[in-house]
């Protein structure tokens, strides 16, 4: 190992007759050895601060990760569709709690808020996510003619926490915190999650339909 | 997926779907709730044979509970703090476009107002209103604007009424005879075979208000308070009774026209002068002070 990366090899210095050599070639073997652990590349072999000797029998005495068959890196793919929860006799299925309204800090801080409290009451939660912003713009019909002009563009912010079980007797408990803490201006609806709630996420993709139409005809 | 399969059971089984919206006042003093229930299953009777006879008695009640409406003053503190966090934006803050046409207005001006003026350099339409002038406007509309008063001292002092203390939940309480003597209690019903107990809930808060819509917050009761009777009332089998209450949220802010019992609406702080000591323990272990 020491050849690879050293020219000269420490262990021949080490043969020399002269005693008072032989305690400065100690040390150069400890700097050498220091040197060998910052080029250490092998996974899993040792701990930064442990000290391998090399020329011991037992050297990578405890490497197994070098054992393990190779796992193929699977893709892991983002948008996968949640397995839907379906409700029992004591809990809630896939539950969507959405929060929306039109000032975005408030809207936002709200679902992490709720976030933290299901966390808090181990109540798992299976994605948090946002829908697009809608705009809406207010017209106003001026005071002396007839034309409306545009007076305000109104945007408003949906934010998604889906929650994949909720316990029927935390459900009252829960459902009264987030009630007694929401802000003013927000408005809390909690769901029941189909999978055309999941489908509209999705943007539409009309020359897809149009092949699919064709094909069907 | 399959589609889900549901067991029956002896208890009944709804789901909810709950929409709350916190917008403007539209129906007097509440909140707007929307309930749509979609799936009930009925009840398996539970037969005489199923259920050892027990000596207590079981009864339900309803914790009623108005939230606020408008919010809570901020302490000292957390004005100062608002302040300066306001403050700190402010001055974070990049220009706004209505900021800029301004500044564009104004520099436009005093380019008019210079000796060497130009009239071929105005490039552009000028515009009909300035922006400065629909500021005014905005602010006039503004000055015409007249928001109700957050506080009225009048309606806070009157218990009875369901606007006192907008800044904070109330709780229903009803006078109801227990045994001998009259009590303030959550109101309360007894439980019949053959319903459930959400049902005995919602039975108790009817016949104690008429027209009153509220929302029950899930199937599972929130709490148990369990009494013996007193000894002389005792007898083989009933020795005392277990109230099971259920948490709910009021939809409409009216509650009817004549109540059959003397209704209150009271904050938690001041729950303890009506209730009884043990009773208050009990039943403010669940009752948040949010």
């Amino acid at each position: 190992m020491f050849e690879r990366f050293l020219p000269l090899d420490p262990l021949e210095a080490n043969c020399t007759d002269n005693p008072m050599l032989n305690c400065d070639v100690l040390l150069l073997h400890t700097v050498y050895v220091n040197m060998f652990l910052s080029f250490c590349f092998v996974s899993g072999t040792a701990a930064m601060n442990e000290r391998q000797y090399r020329d011991m029998p037992t050297h990578g005495i405890g490497r197994w990760r070098h054992l393990l068959l190779k796992q193929p890196k699977k893709k892991k793919d983002r948008n996968q569709q949640k397995e839907l929860v379906s409700a029992t006799d004591t809990a809630y299925g896939t539950l969507n709690v959405t929060v929306s309204g039109y000032d975005m800090t408030v809207v936002e801080h709200y679902s992490q808020y709720i976030h933290n409290f299901c966390n808090r009451l181990n109540i798992k939660v299976a994605d948090s996510y946002a829908l697009p912003t809608k705009s809406t713009e207010v017209l106003l019909m001026q005071e002396q003619g007839n034309k409306t002009y545009v007076d305000a563009v109104l945007k408003t912010h949906q934010r998604v926490i889906q929650l994949s079980s909720l316990n029927a007797s935390l459900c009252p408990v829960f459902m009264d915190v987030i009630l007694k803490n929401q802000p003013e201006g927000v408005q809390l609806s909690v769901q029941e999650h189909t999978e055309a709630d999941y489908q509209a996420r999705f943007k539409a993709r009309p020359e897809l339909e149009g092949l699919v139409a064709q094909i069907n005809q | 997926m399959a589609a889900p399969c549901r067991k029956m059971a002896s208890r009944s089984y709804s789901q909810l779907l709950c929409c709350f919206s916190r917008t403007a006042v539209g129906s007097g003093a509440c909140r707007r709730f929307s309930v749509t229930p979609i799936d009930r299953a009925t009840p398996r009777a539970s037969t005489a044979a199923d259920r050892a006879t027990s000596p207590w008695s079981l009864m339900a009640a309803v914790c009623l509970q108005r939230l606020p409406v408008i919010t809570a003053d901020c302490s000292p503190i957390e004005q100062r703090f608002k302040q300066m966090l306001q403050q700190m934006e402010l001055e974070k803050s990049m220009l706004s476009d209505h900021e800029l046409r301004l500044m564009e207005d104004a520099e436009r001006m005093s380019r008019r107002q210079a000796d060497d003026y130009d009239s071929d350099e105005d490039l552009g339409d000028q515009e009909i209103m300035m922006t400065q002038d629909l500021e005014d406007t905005w602010e006039q509309r503004l000055k015409n604007f007249q928001p109700a008063p957050r506080v009225r001292a009048d309606v806070d002092e009157d218990l009875t009424s369901v606007q006192r203390c907008l800044t904070d939940s109330l709780v229903l309480l009803a006078e109801q005879q227990v045994g001998a003597e009259k009590l303030w209690l959550l109101p309360q019903a007894a439980w019949q075979e053959g319903e459930t107990l959400r049902r005995t809930a919602e039975r108790a808060l009817d016949s104690m208000t008429a027209g009153v819509r509220a929302t029950f917050l899930g199937n599972a009761p929130c709490g148990v308070y369990k009494y013996k009777l007193p000894k002389a009332a005792r007898t083989e089998s009933s020795v005392g009774v277990k109230v099971f209450f259920f948490k709910a949220i009021l939809v409409d802010g009216t509650p009817g026209s004549a109540p059959t019992a003397p209704l209150l609406w009271l904050k938690k702080s001041e729950l303890q002068k009506y209730l009884k000591p043990a009773y208050m323990m009990n039943v403010g272990r669940f009752i948040l002070n949010l």
